[in-house]
C-alpha cells in the first residue's frame, strides 16, 4: 500500500501544516521531515499545538492547510482506518468491554488477519511485552504500567511502519516512568520503527530523541538532536524550556572556529558556537550559562585566573534530593539566576554547602541574603542570538 | 457546502457503510418527520383557519387548553420535585419503597389513571359515592387535572429523581460549611443544580400535556380541550382542514417551550452540569423537621393513590357491573382473553417499534456526535423536532402525509410501528447522546486507529460502551408504545386494533368492567414483557440514570 521507497525520502514528512481552531492558530506553517527508523519527539508546553500535529499525522484532525505524506505517499482526505499507522493515547483508550486478548485481537480482525494466523499474532505480541498471565483480565483490573503495555502491544501487533504516541507515559507515577521509558526506547531501537513521540516532559523528550522538535504556540522553534537543542538552543523560549538556563548580555570580541570569545561584564569570556550563527565582532549579543556548570565560592573566596566571576547575593535555595538549588541576585545581571551544586561533590570552595554543613551539625555559610562568588566552569558558555 | 459534499465523496469512497447508514436515518427523518409536518402544515386553507379562529367553542377549547397546559405542568412537576426531593435529600423513612412507587404509574397508559378515576371518584364512584355518599362529579377540568397531574408527574419525578442523585452532595454540605441556612443551600445551591432537569421535565410534561388524549376524553366531560377537537372533528366529520388547524394551534406553545429549553439548555451548558460529574458519598444536609415530615406525609398519600388506582383497575375488571353491582365475576377476563387481538398488536408493534426507535436513536446520537457528516446539525434538529410535537398532532399529520400516492400506508401496521418510534424518538436519542458525550472520544478514535470504520467502531466499540443507554431508550419507548393513545388513536384501523385504543372505546361505552379488565391486562403484560427482556439481558440495569444524564 506504502510506497516503498526506503531511503531517499523521509518516511513522514509533513509540509506547512496549518489549523485553526475559531480565532486560536493552533498549528502555524510546520514543517518537518521524520526519517525513517527515527524516534523524533515534539516537545512543548500544553496548548503548543504539538498533540494537534500529531492528530493530523493520524488522520483525527484534518489541517487547514499543508500536507501530510507518508511513505511518499498524500494522506489528504484519508481516513484514519486506512492510514496505516499506530498511536498509542495517553489515556490508553483500551475497549473496557474487551479482555486483554480482544482488545490486542481488535486490529487484526479489522484487517481480516485469518483466525490463526490471527491467534499466533495475537500469542506473540502478548509473550513479547509480557503480558501472557494477563490475557483473560479487562482493562479495569490491570495497573497503569499493565495498561500502557496493553495499549502499545494492541497496535504493534499490526506491525505498523509508523508509531504515534501522545504523551504515553504522563499517567505513570515516577519510578515505572523511567522503567517504562528505558523499555520503550529499547524496543524502538529492536524493530527500528519510525516514531513520532509527543511530550511535555524534558527529560523524557532528552532521553528518548532522535530528533527534537520544540514547539511553541503552534510554531517550530528548534529541530535537532537532543544534545545540539540543549547545548545550543535556537532562542530564549527553547534556552528555557528545555533545562534551565542564565542568560548574560555579551559584546563580541573575536570569532573563532566553533568559539567566540566576548566580553561580559568587563570580563572575558569564551562560549561555543552553534555551525550556523555567525556573530560579528563588536556586536552585542546573549550567552547562555546553565545551572550546573556555575561554580558557588563564598565571598572573596581564591578563584582561578582567568575564570569569569561575578559577585551574588542568595536570594532563596531549594533541597532537590541530588542538588541544591540557590536563586541569585548577581551583580550587574537584570534577571534572578539559579545555581544547582551536587551534594555529593561539592563545588563549593570554602566551608561547603549548606546541606553538607548539616550533615556535620553546623549550619554556617549559605543561607538567604548570604554574599557569595560565583565563576562558570570553562568551556560550558554558549553563544546565543 | 462544497466542504460538505467533499465530506461526502470521501465516505461515498471509504466509508459507504456509514454513508448508507447515514442516508437511510436521513431519508427517515425527512420521510416521517419532515414530510407529514409539512403536509399537515399546508392542509388548513384561510377559510378553515378563519372558521377555527372564529367559532366559540373551539375558542373556549383553546382556552381550556392553555389552563390545563399551565394547572397540569405545575403541578405536576412540582409534586414530581417534591416526590424526588424526598426520597433523595430530604431520606423520609422508607424512601427505598417509595422511590419505586412512581415507576408503576410510568409503567400504566397515562389514560389509565382516568380510567381509575372514574371508578374511584366518578358519579358511582367507589370512593365518593359508595363511601362518602357524596354526588359530587370529577368530570369536568378539576377532575382532568388530577388526572393529569397523576398521569405526568412520573416523568418529572424520574428526571429530578436523577438529577438530585448526581447532584453533588459535597456541594451543598460546602455551602452549609459556608454558613448557608437550609433554605439558603436549597434555594442557592440545590435548585440552581437540578435547574437543567426541571427545564427538560417540564417540556416533556408539556408536550405531554397539549397531546393528550386519554384523559380529556375521559375524565373531561363537556369540558373541551384541543386535543379531543382535532379528534372530533377528524373522525365524526371528516374535516382534515380544521383538524390540522386546531392540531396546528397546539404547535405554537409546544415550539416556543422547546425553544426556551433548548436556549436555555445552551446558554447555561456547563453552569449547571454537576461538579466532576459524580456524586460524592457524603449525606446531603438534614431538612427541617416540620419538612421531613410533610414530604413524609406527601409520599405516603402519593402512595395510597397510586395502590387505589391501580387496585381499583384490578377490581373494576372483576366485577360485575361497576356502581351498581358490585359481585366479582370472571366474564370481564374472559372477553379479554377472548379478544387479544388488540393486546397482542400492542405489544407487537410496540416491540417493533421500540427496536426501530432504539436503533434510529443510537445511530442518529453517533452520526452527530462522532459521525462527522455534513449537516449534522439538521440531522440533530430533525431527530429532536418530535418531541415539541403533540402526539395529536402526529396523528392528524400522519394520517395527511400517509393516505395516498406511493406512501400510502394508512390502515397497516407500519404506519403505527413508525409512529410509536417517530413519537419516542426525541427522548432515546438524548439518552444516547448523552452517553456518547460521556464516551472518550479516545475509544472510538483508536478503534478507527486499529482499522475499525466508523461504522465498525460504533458496531463493536460505542454501542457495546452506551449499551446501558441503549436498553434504557429501549424500555422507555416500550412502556410509553404500549399505552400511548394521542397518535395511534387516528392510525388504528379494524384489522390493527390496538389495546389502549379499545380501552378508550370500552370505557367510552360505560363498559367500565371489560376496560378495566383489558387495562388490567396490559399493565401485566406489559410488567411481564419487561421482567423478561431484564432477565435475559442479566445484567443489574439501571434505564433510570440514564434519563438524567439526557435530562441535565
Amino acid at each position: 500500500m506504502l510506497a516503498p521507497d526506503r531511503n531517499s525520502t523521509p518516511h513522514v514528512r509533513l509540509t506547512g501544516l496549518g489549523k485553526v481552531y475559531g480565532d486560536t492558530r493552533a498549528v502555524t506553517d510546520f514543517s518537518l521531515e521524520v526519517p525513517r527508523g527515527s524516534f523524533t519527539t515534539l516537545l512543548g508546553p500544553s496548548g503548543c499545538g504539538k498533540t494537534t500535529v500529531l492528530r493530523m499525522v493520524a488522520g483525527f484532525v484534518e489541517p487547514d492547510a499543508g500536507t501530510v505524506s507518508i511513505g511518499g505517499v498524500d494522506q489528504a482526505g484519508r481516513p484514519p482506518n486506512l492510514r496505516g499507522v499506530g498511536m498509542v493515547f495517553q489515556d490508553y483508550a483500551l475497549f473496557p468491554h474487551m479482555s486483554v486478548l480482544k482488545n490486542v485481537e481488535y486490529g487484526l480482525r479489522r484487517h481480516r488477519v485469518p483466525n490463526a494466523e490471527l491467534r499466533e499474532r495475537a500469542a506473540r505480541a502478548l509473550e513479547q511485552l509480557d503480558l501472557t498471565a494477563l490475557a483473560e483480565r479487562y482493562p479495569h483490573q490491570l495497573s497503569g504500567g499493565q495498561q500502557q503495555r496493553v495499549a502499545l502491544g494492541r497496535v504493534m501487533v499490526l506491525e505498523p511502519e509508523v508509531l504515534l504516541m501522545d504523551e504515553p507515559l504522563s499517567n505513570l507515577d515516577a519510578k515505572l516512568r523511567l522503567r517504562l521509558r528505558a523499555e520503550l526506547r529499547e524496543l524502538q531501537r529492536q524493530l527500528g520503527i519510525t516514531t513520532l513521540y509527543v511530550t511535555h516532559d524534558q527529560d523524557e523528550a532528552l532521553s528518548l530523541s532522535d530528533q527534537l522538535v520544540v514547539m511553541n504556540e503552534g510554531r517550530i522553534q528548534q529541530v535537532a538532536a537532543p544534545q545540539r537543542v540543549y547545548a545550543g538552543p535556537a532562542n530564549r523560549f527553547v534556552a528555557e524550556f528545555v533545562g534551565l538556563a542564565n542568560l548574560l548580555s555579551v559584546t563580541v570580541r573575536e570569532v573563532g572556529d566553533g568559539y567566540v570569545n566576548v566580553s561580559a561584564a568587563g570580563q572575558d569570556l569564551t562560549a561555543c558556537l552553534p555551525d550556523e550563527r555567525t556573530p560579528k565582532a563588536g556586536e552585542t549579543g546573549t550567552v547562555m550559562v546553565r545551572p550546573e556548570h556555575v561554580v558557588l565560592s563564598e565571598a572573596g573566596a581564591h578563584v582561578p585566573p582567568d575564570t569569569w566571576r561575578a559577585s551574588a547575593v542568595i536570594a532563596s535555595h531549594g533541597f532537590f534530593g541530588s542538588f541544591e538549588r540557590y536563586w541569585l541576585r548577581v551583580e550587574g545581571a537584570s534577571e534572578v539566576w539559579l545555581v544547582d551544586v551536587p551534594l555529593v561533590s561539592s563545588g563549593f570552595t570554602g566551608s561547603g554547602s549548606t546541606a553538607t554543613n548539616e550533615l556535620k551539625g553546623r549550619r554556617t555559610a549559605l543561607t538567604i541574603g548570604s554574599a557569595v562568588t560565583l565563576s562558570l566552569l570553562r568551556g560550558t558558555a554558549s553563544w546565543l542570538w | 457546502m462544497t466542504t460538505g459534499l467533499k465530506r461526502v465523496g470521501r465516505l461515498w469512497r471509504y466509508d459507504p457503510g456509514l454513508l448508507l447508514a447515514y442516508g437511510l436515518a436521513g431519508l427517515f427523518l425527512l420521510v416521517f418527520v419532515v414530510w407529514p409536518l409539512a403536509r399537515v402544515a399546508l392542509e388548513p386553507t384561510v377559510a378553515d383557519w378563519r372558521q377555527v379562529f372564529t367559532t366559540p367553542r373551539w375558542q373556549r377549547a383553546a382556552g381550556n387548553t392553555a389552563l390545563m397546559l399551565v394547572l397540569s405542568t405545575t403541578s405536576s412537576l412540582l409534586l414530581g420535585t417534591l416526590y424526588a426531593f424526598a426520597v433523595t435529600r430530604a431520606r423520609v423513612p422508607g424512601a427505598q419503597l417509595f422511590s419505586a412507587v412512581p415507576l408503576f404509574l410510568l409503567l400504566t397508559p397515562p389514560f389509565v389513571s382516568g380510567l381509575a378515576f372514574i371508578l374511584l371518584l366518578g358519579r358511582r364512584g367507589l370512593f365518593t359515592y359508595h363511601l362518602l355518599g357524596l354526588e359530587t362529579s370529577i368530570y369536568g377540568w378539576h377532575g382532568l387535572w388530577l388526572a393529569q397531574t397523576l398521569s405526568f408527574f412520573p416523568v418529572a419525578y424520574l428526571v429530578l429523581r436523577g438529577a438530585f442523585m448526581a447532584a453533588d452532595t459535597s456541594l451543598e454540605q460546602a455551602a452549609r460549611g459556608l454558613g448557608a441556612g437550609r433554605w439558603q443551600v436549597l434555594r442557592s445551591v440545590t435548585l440552581p443544580l437540578v435547574t437543567p432537569a426541571l427545564l427538560a421535565a417540564a417540556l416533556f410534561i408539556s408536550i405531554g400535556v397539549l397531546g393528550d388524549f386519554g384523559n380529556p376524553m375521559l375524565v373531561g366531560g363537556r369540558f373541551q380541550v384541543l386535543a379531543t377537537a382535532v379528534y372530533t372533528q377528524l373522525t365524526g366529520w371528516a374535516s382534515f382542514g380544521t383538524s390540522a388547524a386546531l392540531g396546528l394551534i397546539l404547535l405554537v406553545p409546544a415550539v416556543l417551550l422547546f425553544a426556551t429549553q433548548q436556549w436555555v439548555q445552551s446558554a447555561t451548558q456547563g453552569r449547571y452540569a454537576t461538579v466532576g460529574g459524580r456524586s460524592s458519598s457524603l449525606p446531603p444536609p438534614a431538612v427541617a423537621p416540620w419538612l421531613h415530615w410533610s414530604l413524609f406525609a406527601l409520599c405516603v398519600l402519593v402512595t395510597l393513590f397510586v395502590v387505589a388506582n391501580l387496585g381499583v383497575i384490578l377490581m373494576g375488571a372483576l366485577t360485575r357491573l361497576w356502581g351498581v353491582d358490585f359481585s366479582l365475576t370472571l366474564e370481564h377476563a374472559r372477553y379479554v382473553l377472548s379478544h387479544v387481538g388488540g393486546l397482542g398488536n400492542s405489544l407487537r408493534f410496540a416491540a417493533l417499534a421500540s427496536v426501530l426507535c432504539t436503533v434510529l436513536a443510537g445511530l442518529v446520537a453517533f452520526l452527530v456526535k462522532r459521525g462527522g457528516v455534513p449537516g449534522r446539525t439538521g440531522l440533530d434538529l430533525a431527530t429532536l423536532l418530535p418531541a415539541a410535537i403533540p402526539g395529536t398532532l402526529m396523528g392528524v399529520a400522519f394520517v395527511l402525509a400517509f393516505s395516498q400516492g406511493p406512501l400510502r400506508l394508512t390502515g397497516t401496521g407500519i404506519i403505527i410501528v413508525v409512529g410509536m418510534a417517530v413519537s419516542y424518538l426525541p427522548v432515546g436519542y438524548r439518552v444516547c447522546a448523552a452517553a456518547i458525550d460521556q464516551l472518550r472520544t479516545s475509544l472510538d478514535e483508536s478503534a478507527a486507529n486499529l482499522g475499525a470504520s466508523k461504522l465498525t467502531a460504533f458496531a463493536t466499540v460505542v454501542a457495546p460502551l452506551t449499551r446501558q443507554a441503549l436498553m434504557a431508550a429501549f424500555v422507555f419507548c416500550f412502556v410509553q408504545s404500549v399505552g400511548t393513545l394521542s397518535t395511534v388513536i387516528f392510525l388504528v384501523s379494524f384489522d390493527t386494533p390496538l389495546a389502549s385504543v379499545t380501552i378508550l372505546n370500552l370505557a367510552d361505552q360505560g363498559s367500565w368492567g371489560r376496560a378495566a379488565a383489558l387495562a388490567a391486562a396490559l399493565i401485566i403484560v406489559t410488567m411481564v414483557a419487561l421482567a423478561l427482556l431484564f432477565l435475559i439481558t442479566g445484567r443489574r440495569f439501571k434505564p433510570f440514570q440514564e434519563f438524567t444524564r439526557a435530562g441535565a
